[in-house]
């Protein structure tokens, strides 16, 4: 069971670069820049990525 | 369709590639009969999840919802990908070596208890086998091609299996870390591309936006590899 729950939804830190990253976007989207949302959603999973591989 | 076969394929060579690294050190122990049957009996398992999986997912009417749902899934799983490859390009982490997998898994004193393997054998084709099942729901079931999806899949487990039962031994030389790094990439892009059209955002190039954010991965990607790798000493000297 633990392994299926790891295969869907990752550790911790998978669980929460994902959740912010998400946040982030859909704060943007709600400003006068959301056209920007679609840069800062995947600039942020980058940047999630980089911190994924360092941990 | 086709890249959606591709990741789909990939994904799943990677994964059987894995499993048949834990089956072929099984058989050693209990024959190819016994892990073979616990290997179809994860697969069993496997293909009702899939089953049950799009048939919830397909209940989801609401599009939007449904490419939220699907969208957060490819984001939590391209993301761990991404992330696990660049690790892996760049040294920090050590690179998945099928030989020192299949030597571990011989080492283990319980592989030579018939009941224990048959479970070694079944455990682990289910575990590596779940990846491909989320790939196959998520990315079938939103684009409307699981039986495809599907397919590719069974296609990957076909040559992996011919590839086993030709050489008999661990697929070592399969590029694992490459696969993951471009998978991950690609799912990477599908998940934010479905997460952001469920919030509201119309991407100002539609559909042509998608190989952009694969490019943006795959260059984010080795550009991150680069960054992590330790430099050799006295090459700051240069």
């Amino acid at each position: 069971m633990q392994g299926f729950i790891k295969t869907l939804f990752g550790d911790k830190r998978t669980l929460a670069v994902a959740g912010l990253s998400i946040l982030a976007a859909l704060a943007v989207l709600h400003t006068p820049a959301a056209v920007l949302a679609g840069l800062v959603l995947p600039f942020c999973l980058l940047g999630g990525a980089a911190y994924l591989a360092r941990h | 369709m086709i890249p959606i076969l591709l990741a789909t394929f990939l994904t799943a060579t990677v994964e059987w590639v894995e499993a048949y690294t834990i089956i072929l050190a099984v058989s050693l122990s209990i024959g190819w009969g016994r892990a073979l049957q616990a290997a179809g009996a994860a697969l069993l398992c496997l293909a009702a999840l899939t089953g049950f999986g799009s048939f919830i997912l397909t209940r989801i009417h609401n599009l939007a919802m449904l490419q939220l749902v699907v969208g957060v899934f490819l984001v939590l799983f391209g993301v761990r990908w991404l992330g696990k490859a660049v690790a892996r390009g760049a040294g920090l982490k050590k690179l998945h070596d099928e030989t020192e997998e299949f030597a571990a898994l011989r080492a283990r004193d319980d592989i030579n208890e018939a009941r224990a393997a048959w479970f070694i054998a079944f455990n682990g084709m289910l575990l590596e086998g779940l990846e491909v099942w989320l790939i196959v729901v998520a990315l079938g079931v939103q684009t409307g091609h699981t039986l495809a999806a599907a397919g590719a899949a069974i296609a990957a487990l076909a040559a992996v299996g011919a590839a086993g039962a030709l050489l008999r031994q661990p697929l070592a030389r399969v590029p694992e870390n490459v696969i993951k790094f471009t998978v991950g990439a690609a799912v990477l892009g599908f998940g934010t591309f479905w997460v952001l059209e469920a919030l509201g955002y119309a991407w100002p190039l539609g559909d042509a936006a998608l190989p952009l954010l694969f490019a943006f991965y795959v260059a984010g990607g080795l550009a991150l590899i680069r960054l992590y790798t330790p430099k050799p000493k006295g090459a700051e000297l240069v």
